[in-house]
C-alpha cells in the first residue's frame, strides 16, 4: 500500500543526516596519500606510480562510502612502497611514505565510521584532527625509533643484525597484551 | 473514585511529573555554575549503562604485513624494507594501546521552550562534560531525539575529543507536534585512539517536551436521532415542544394556549394541538482509531490519519460541548484511553489534554499488540447506553467496518469520520501508483459497505474538515 505513513522515527533518522564521511577526514587523507606519493616517487619512481594508484583507491574508497576499497588502497600502498624499496629506494623517504599511506588510511576509515554514526552535517572537526594527530605522532615515533636504531646500528652492521634487532621489538609488541 | 477525581488525580501526577523534571535541571544549572568557577569533575555523571567494549578489527594484519615486509628484506638485504616494516610494527602496538572506557558523561539537555505550540521550531541544546579521570579521544554522542519529532536542522549527534573537565555543546532544532514527547536514551560511542576498541554507553537524561494544541472551533456536525432525556439541541421524533412542525393531535387540557392550533378551530370547531419536535441533547463518544494500521499518510513526511483524525476530533468536541451535548473521548488502539462523556468548563479541558497529550493518541504508532475482541468488549461496557459514536478513522483495513457495523447493530448509532490517506499529493498522474489507486479502490469499497448498512460516512482528504462536513449534511436526512 503506497499511502502507508512510514514510521516517523526511521524517516526523521534517515532525513536527519548525510552518512557520508566528513570533509574534513577526506581531505586530510587525500593530503596524507599525496604526500605519500611524493615521497615514494622520491625513492623511486615505479614504486611512486604504485603508491599514487592507492591515493585513487584511498579517494575512491571515501565517495562510495567502502571500506573495502580502502583496505585495497592501503594493501597497494604497502605493496608500492616493498617495490620501491627492492628497487633500491632509500630509507628515508619510504619512511615517510609508510607513515603517511597509513596516515591516509586510518583517517579515511575513521572518517567512513564517522559518517554512518554521525553524518557529514555534524560537528567532527576536533574529532577528526585528534585522531589524525595521533595516528601521525604513533607513525612519527615509530619511524624515529626505526630510524635512530637504523642510523646508529646499521653501521657496519649486517642487515641480518639490523632484522634481529627488530624481530626483538615484534616480540615485544606482541607480548604487550 | 470518581472519574473526576481520577482525572484529577492524572493532571496532578503529570504536574509532579513535571516538577521533577525541572527540579533535576535547576541543580544542574547550579552544578554548573559552580564548575565555572573552577571547581571540576564535582557534579554527578548521568545515570549510564555501559556495554562490553569490542574490536573494531581496524588494524587486524598490521603485525604481520609489518613482518612480511622485515622477511622479505632481509631475504632482498634491502636496509629501506627491513626499515619501513620495522616501523608499520609502531602501528601495531599502537593499535594495542589504551581500552574504549566508559563514556563518564555528565549530560545536561536544555530545550527552548517546554510548552510550544504545535509547528513551532524549539532548539534543542546538549552540553556534555567529561566527567570522567581518563581523557576520551574519540567520543561520538547520538541524542535520543523522541520518535514524534522532526529534527528539521543540524543532526542531533556530534563528535569529539575530551579530556577530563573538558565538556561539548551542540543544538539542534526539532519541530514541535502534537503530544508528550519524551527524550529517551543518549548513546556515546567512546573509540580508543587507534580506534581498534569499541564501547557503547547509553545515557539517561530525562527531558520532556509537552505540545498542547489549541482546539480548533469547529463545523457543526449533525448528529443522529440517539439522544438523553435532557434539552438539547438534536430535534428528535419525539413530540413536544420546540421550534419544528411534528405532528397535530387533540386537545388535552392543560395544553398550552400558544400551541392550540387556532387555525383548524376556525375550520372545523375542533381543539387540536401542535406538537413540535423535541430538541434533546446527546451523549457522543468520539472513538479514534489509534491502531498502526491508522498511522497512514498520503507522504512519508505528511502528517498522519491519526493527526487529522485528532484535529477533527478536537473540533467536533468543541462544538458538540458547546451545543450542550455531553462528549466522551475513546481510543481504538493497543493502549487504553477513555474519557467518559460530560460536560462543562472542567471537561473541556480534561478533552483538550487527553486529545494532546494521550499516550494512545500518541504521533507515532505503539508496540503494543491490538486484541479486537477485548477491545471490543471493554469499549461496549463502557459505552453508556444512549450514546452514539463518531468514529474518526481512515479506514485503511477492514476492522474499523466490522467495528462500526457491530456498534450500530447495538443500537449505538455511528457516524464515521474518514480523512482519507489515498489522495495523490500532486494532481499529476505520475504520482498516482498502482498501490495507491489499489489502496483507494479499497477504501471507497468499505465506505461502500459502511453506506449500505445505513451508517452515515463522511471522508474530507484535501478539503477541510468543517468543509466536508457542510456538504455531507446537506445530503442527510434526520
Amino acid at each position: 500500500m503506497s499511502a502507508k505513513g512510514s514510521r516517523g522515527s526511521e524517516s526523521s533518522q534517515t532525513r536527519e543526516r548525510d552518512a557520508r564521511p566528513p570533509t574534513l577526514a577526506v581531505v586530510v587523507s587525500l593530503v596524507a596519500a599525496a604526500v605519500a606519493t611524493l615521497a615514494a616517487l622520491v625513492a623511486d619512481p615505479t614504486g611512486g606510480a604504485v603508491v599514487g594508484a592507492s591515493a585513487v583507491a584511498f579517494a575512491g574508497g571515501s565517495l562510495l562510502g567502502s571500506a573495502r576499497v580502502l583496505s585495497w588502497g592501503a594493501a597497494t600502498g604497502i605493496a608500492g612502497i616493498a617495490l620501491a624499496a627492492g628497487f633500491g629506494g632509500g630509507a628515508e623517504p619510504l619512511l615517510v611514505a609508510g607513515v603517511a599511506v597509513a596516515v591516509a588510511w586510518d583517517v579515511a576509515d575513521h572518517g567512513l565510521s564517522l559518517g554512518r554514526q554521525v553524518g557529514r552535517s555534524a560537528r567532527t572537526r576536533r574529532n577528526v584532527a585528534v585522531h589524525a594527530g595521533a595516528s601521525l605522532l604513533a607513525g612519527a615515533l615509530s619511524a624515529g625509533v626505526v630510524y635512530g636504531t637504523y642510523v646508529t646500528a646499521a653501521g657496519g652492521q649486517p642487515i641480518a643484525a639490523l632484522a634481529l634487532l627488530l624481530f626483538g621489538g615484534v616480540v615485544l609488541a606482541s607480548a604487550f597484551r | 473514585m470518581t472519574t473526576v477525581e481520577r482525572a484529577l488525580d492524572h493532571r496532578r501526577n503529570g504536574d509532579r511529573d513535571d516538577e521533577r523534571v525541572d527540579g533535576r535541571d535547576d541543580d544542574r544549572d547550579r552544578d554548573d555554575e559552580r564548575d565555572g568557577d573552577g571547581d571540576r569533575g564535582n557534579s554527578a555523571p548521568t545515570d549510564r549503562r555501559a556495554l562490553d567494549a569490542f574490536d573494531t578489527e581496524r588494524w587486524v594484519g598490521v603485525t604481520g604485513v609489518a613482518l612480511a615486509l622485515v622477511g622479505v628484506g632481509v631475504a632482498l638485504r634491502q636496509p629501506a624494507m627491513v626499515v619501513a616494516g620495522a616501523a608499520a610494527i609502531g602501528y601495531g602496538l599502537y593499535a594495542r594501546l589504551g581500552e574504549a572506557g566508559e563514556a563518564a558523561l555528565a549530560l545536561d539537555r536544555e530545550v527552548s521552550d517546554r510548552t510550544p505550540d504545535p509547528g513551532d521550531e524549539v532548539t534543542v541544546t546538549v552540553r556534555a562534560r567529561n566527567v570522567g579521570d581518563a581523557p576520551r579521544f574519540d567520543l561520538r554522542i547520538v541524542d535520543g531525539v523522541p520518535p514524534g519529532l522532526e529534527v528539521v536542522d543540524g543532526p542531533a549527534r556530534v563528535a569529539t575529543a575530551l579530556r577530563p573537565g573538558a565538556g561539548v555543546a551542540f543544538s539542534y532544532v526539532v519541530r514541535a507536534s502534537r503530544g508528550v514527547h519524551e527524550w529517551g536514551t543518549t548513546r556515546a560511542v567512546v573509540r580508543n585512539a587507534s580506534g581498534s576498541r569499541e564501547r557503547l554507553t547509553e545515557l539517561e537524561t530525562p527531558t520532556r517536551l509537552t505540545c498542547t494544541p489549541e482546539l480548533a472551533t469547529g463545523g457543526d456536525l449533525p448528529l443522529r436521532g440517539l439522544t438523553t432525556v435532557s434539552h438539547g439541541r438534536v430535534p428528535t421524533d419525539v413530540g413536544g415542544s420546540g421550534v419544528e412542525f411534528h405532528a397535530t393531535r387533540e386537545y388535552r387540557r392543560g395544553d398550552p394556549l400558544k400551541r392550540v392550533d387556532w387555525n383548524r378551530r376556525a375550520r372545523t370547531g375542533e381543539l387540536a394541538t401542535l406538537e413540535l419536535r423535541e430538541e434533546r441533547s446527546a451523549t457522543v463518544v468520539l472513538l479514534v482509531d489509534a491502531r498502526e494500521e491508522a498511522y497512514v499518510a498520503e507522504r512519508p513526511d505528511a502528517d498522519t490519519a491519526v493527526e487529522a483524525s485528532v484535529e477533527a476530533a478536537g473540533a467536533v468536541f468543541t462544538a458538540l460541548l458547546a451545543g450542550g451535548d455531553r462528549v466522551g473521548i475513546a481510543t481504538m488502539g493497543p493502549r487504553d484511553c477513555w474519557l467518559p462523556p460530560g460536560a462543562g468548563t472542567d471537561h473541556a479541558v480534561r478533552g483538550r489534554e487527553t486529545l494532546a497529550t494521550d499516550p494512545a493518541l500518541a504521533p507515532t504508532p505503539a508496540d503494543d499488540r491490538f486484541y479486537r475482541t477485548l477491545w471490543r468488549r471493554r469499549f461496549r461496557r463502557r459505552l453508556p447506553g444512549d450514546a452514539q459514536v463518531l468514529f474518526f478513522t481512515p479506514l485503511a483495513d477492514d476492522v474499523p467496518v466490522d467495528a462500526a457495523r457491530r456498534l450500530d447493530a447495538y443500537g449505538h448509532l455511528v457516524t464515521v469520520l474518514s480523512p482519507d490517506p489515498t489522495v495523490s499529493p500532486s494532481r499529476s498522474p505520475a504520482s498516482t501508483t498502482p498501490g495507491r489507486k489499489l489502496a483507494a479502490i479499497e477504501r471507497r469499497e468499505r465506505i461502500r459497505t459502511l453506506r449500505g448498512a445505513g451508517i452515515r460516512v463522511v471522508e474530507w482528504g484535501d478539503r477541510s474538515f468543517p468543509a466536508a462536513v457542510a456538504s455531507a449534511s446537506g445530503r442527510w436526512s434526520r
